[in-house]
């Protein structure tokens, strides 16, 4: 008896094997420009899809991200400066003689820095997932800007607020969307176990959930981990593209960003989160011809100067809020019998 | 409804779509006697006074001189939202598409950082303006500055502080968050002990939080201290009521600081109590006796009556006409020539006065030392850079 391979996991894995060619290819030829906008775009992914598994998936609104980013950009800034580069940015107070002697590739650092994450979420977890809601929120804040306030402070390891340069310049396109695309394979086959459908239960009823032999601690505690660790990770990566990091990098206000694209992507909603990020990334980039001035049949229009793309762009959003109250995608998934159902006509000729 | 807001809004963005091409092509249609200058300044966010000031400079400079080697130069503004990746993009994107030949910015050395790396792969020449910290031109061959950098100024305070004000101990209150701040302490610690030989001459050193309002604690340690003077380099709020507390505890140590407090808001917040602080600067107008000076206050005047032009606008200024220069003396447009010329500037006299630079591609030039008297900044002595 044959086994019929299902087209459809047929086409996700074309669609999967046609992106990393696309990267690898495109990272020849792209110029930087659109390169960095692009690894930007996958970056937030990342980071978006971290923040969607708990607020969106798991029902708890967590505001820690930009904290666990730092965790992840600073373990790659402080391993994989090369080591005769390190006193160049440590002058002040040099760099603990421990750490002063390792140096690890990108990738070693990277996963170290969302374990490192993840351990920090752990810790926190323990006392901060037993509140709900706003107080979640508030207590997840204060953490995030905890660790930013120790690394301003942790002199000989972070180099503190002077930040640590050099740190070797990313642009390997195919490395990135790997990345972006591995997290969305262990997402989706996170949320399609068991684990995942408990995660959703506790998002739509925790006493329910909690009736029905869930143990609430223990699933929220696996999401904020988990979560964590992939921030973890796409810090790691935000700090090597931008080949600095410093602590006001990540104040509690980077998360909003985050929190945004998930918004207006869907809360639950990983597709949604995917499309989010690409559209708030490019979008903010090609509303720039609002900053530079417009001359229309010769007439130089006075709106248009530095600062006008962020009105623009804050209309757009409200407009897209009022209109899409549940982001573009709601609870949906993308997938391929929705393009079949948007196109019928189409196959019924073909059929 | 839901259609109509979705015709409407197709609408605005097609209407957008068209109207930013029309503004691309005006200007690729004479590419070729047009050289284009990009300005990467964060004009909105954090640091947006800031950048505005500094563009505020480079504008009335491109007014002023709107053409070399007989070619119209176009300036291309954009806003790094004062944020460290939008500012690495809006770089990327300078150079990519609009094909600048050369770049000026930015206001904040933490927004430059991170442009570096790009400017150094396309070996396009860059120039700060205000960008004061070293790491800014470090290994980095295509960026340069007009200013200072800060352990010239740290050295500044220390000198001032031991020769002028006789003082043989000091304290220094920094505000740890701040990469400014910290860096010129320390080059103020290890300079003045240095200068006076004693290794325990800096008796206190005390730390605050960017944002602090209550400084009792870091004071009263200081005062059990009793130093000669207090450096304390920071953010002009901050460094503001710092002074005025000390004064209502009591304190009347001289303070000493960086070139942050140059701000009517420093005057605003300290009120009284800061009469009598001095700190580092780049420049005054009694110390700019340069042609170009005359020419920049006047321009500064018509446009601004009134109004006192900020160092800023006068370093981006200068930063301006240097680069201006720069190709004057390539007679090119190459990038590497416009780059070998600015790194053999020396002595090029601008409105901030006389600017060398040296190996690093930072700008050797004297300091100018303010004291707050009476509500107003004055100019009260000027650091050689020799």
């Amino acid at each position: 008896m044959m086994k019929k391979i299902n087209p459809k996991i047929f086409m996700t894995l074309a669609a999967i094997a046609l992106t990393l060619a696309a990267a690898f290819v495109l990272n020849g030829v792209l110029d930087s420009y659109l390169k960095r906008i692009l690894n930007l775009c996958a970056i937030y992914t990342i980071i978006s899809l971290s923040l969607n598994l708990v607020n969106g998936f798991t029902g708890m609104f967590s505001l820690g991200q930009a904290g666990f980013m730092a965790v992840g950009a600073y373990s790659v800034a402080i391993f994989t400066v090369p080591i005769e580069l390190r006193p160049s940015s440590f002058y002040l107070v040099p760099m603990n003689p421990f750490l002063a002697r390792i140096e690890l590739p990108l990738i070693a650092a990277l996963l170290l820095g969302g374990l490192f994450a993840a351990l920090f979420a752990l810790v926190i977890g323990f006392p901060v997932l037993r509140l709900r809601g706003d107080y979640l929120a508030i207590a997840t804040l204060g953490f995030s800007e905890i660790i930013r306030i120790l690394f301003t402070n942790m002199q000989s390891i972070t180099n503190g607020a002077l930040g640590i340069k050099n740190v070797p310049p990313l642009s390997n396109m195919f490395l990135i969307y790997l990345a972006m695309i591995l997290t969305i394979i262990l997402l989706h086959l996170l949320l399609t176990s068991s684990y995942g459908r408990a995660f959703k239960a506790i998002r739509e009823d925790e006493i329910v959930a909690e009736a029905m032999g869930i143990g609430l601690l223990k699933h929220k505690l696996l999401s904020f981990v988990i979560s964590a660790f992939f921030a973890g990770i796409g810090g790691g990566l935000y700090g090597a593209l931008l080949g600095t990091v410093d602590p006001k990098n990540f104040m509690f206000t980077l998360t909003y960003n985050f929190v945004l694209i998930i918004v207006l992507g869907g809360l639950g909603s990983i597709t949604g989160t995917v499309i989010a990020s690409f559209i708030i990334t490019f979008g903010m980039e090609w509303l720039r011809f609002f900053d530079s001035p417009l001359r229309l049949f010769g007439v130089v229009i006075p709106f248009f100067q530095p600062g006008l793309r962020m009105v623009v762009f804050s209309i757009l959003l409200m407009v897209l809020v009022l209109f899409f109250q549940k982001g573009i995608m709601g609870q949906r998934e993308f997938s391929f019998d929705m393009v079949r159902r948007l196109f019928p006509r189409k196959k019924e000729n073909a059929s | 409804m839901k259609r109509t807001m979705a015709m409407l809004l197709s609408a605005l963005m097609s209407i957008s779509i068209f109207s930013g091409c029309q503004s691309s092509s005006g200007g690729d249609a004479s590419a070729s006697d047009v050289i284009k200058i990009g300005v990467f300044q964060p004009l909105t966010g954090d640091y947006a006074g800031g950048g505005e000031i500094e563009v505020e400079g480079i504008r009335l400079a491109n007014e002023l001189y709107p053409e070399v080697l007989g070619k119209k130069v176009e300036l291309v503004v954009v806003d790094n939202k004062s944020d460290k990746a939008e500012s690495a993009t809006s770089v990327a994107r300078l150079i990519e598409q609009d094909k600048v030949t050369a770049l000026i910015g930015s206001y904040s050395s933490a927004l430059s950082i991170p442009a570096g790396n790009i400017i150094k792969d396309a070996k396009v020449p860059a120039l700060g303006a205000t960008c004061t910290n070293p790491q800014v031109t470090l290994n980095n061959d295509y960026y340069f500055r007009v200013c200072f950098i800060d352990p010239f100024q740290g050295t500044v305070a220390a000198n001032y502080a031991t020769t002028k004000l006789g003082a043989k101990t000091a304290a220094i209150l920094q505000e740890v968050s701040n990469d400014y701040s910290v860096g010129l302490a320390n080059f103020f610690k290890e300079d003045f002990i240095k200068i006076t030989g004693d290794p325990n001459a800096i008796v206190d050193i005390e730390n605050y939080q960017t944002g602090d309002k209550d400084f009792s604690a870091a004071l009263t340690n200081i005062k059990s201290k009793n130093p000669d003077v207090i450096f304390a380099p920071g953010n002009f709020t901050e460094s503001a009521l710092a002074v005025k507390q000390a004064r209502l505890l009591g304190i009347e140590t001289p303070f000493l600081g960086g070139d942050t407090w140059e701000t009517p808001d420093f005057l605003s917040v300290g009120g009284a109590e800061v009469e009598g602080v001095t700190f580092s600067a780049f420049f005054d107008k009694n110390m700019a006796t340069t042609e170009e000076a005359a020419k920049f206050f006047e321009e500064y005047e018509k446009r601004h009556p009134g109004q006192e032009a900020a160092a800023a606008t006068a370093l981006g200024y200068d930063a301006y006409i240097l680069l201006l220069d720069a190709i004057t003396r390539a007679n090119s447009t190459d990038k590497e020539a416009i780059r070998d010329a600015l790194a053999q500037t020396s002595n090029f006299l601008g409105v901030t006065g006389s600017t060398t630079l040296d190996a690093n591609g930072d700008a050797v030039k004297d300091a100018v030392i303010k004291v707050v008297e009476n509500g107003a900044f004055k100019y009260l002595d000027v650091v050689s850079a020799q």
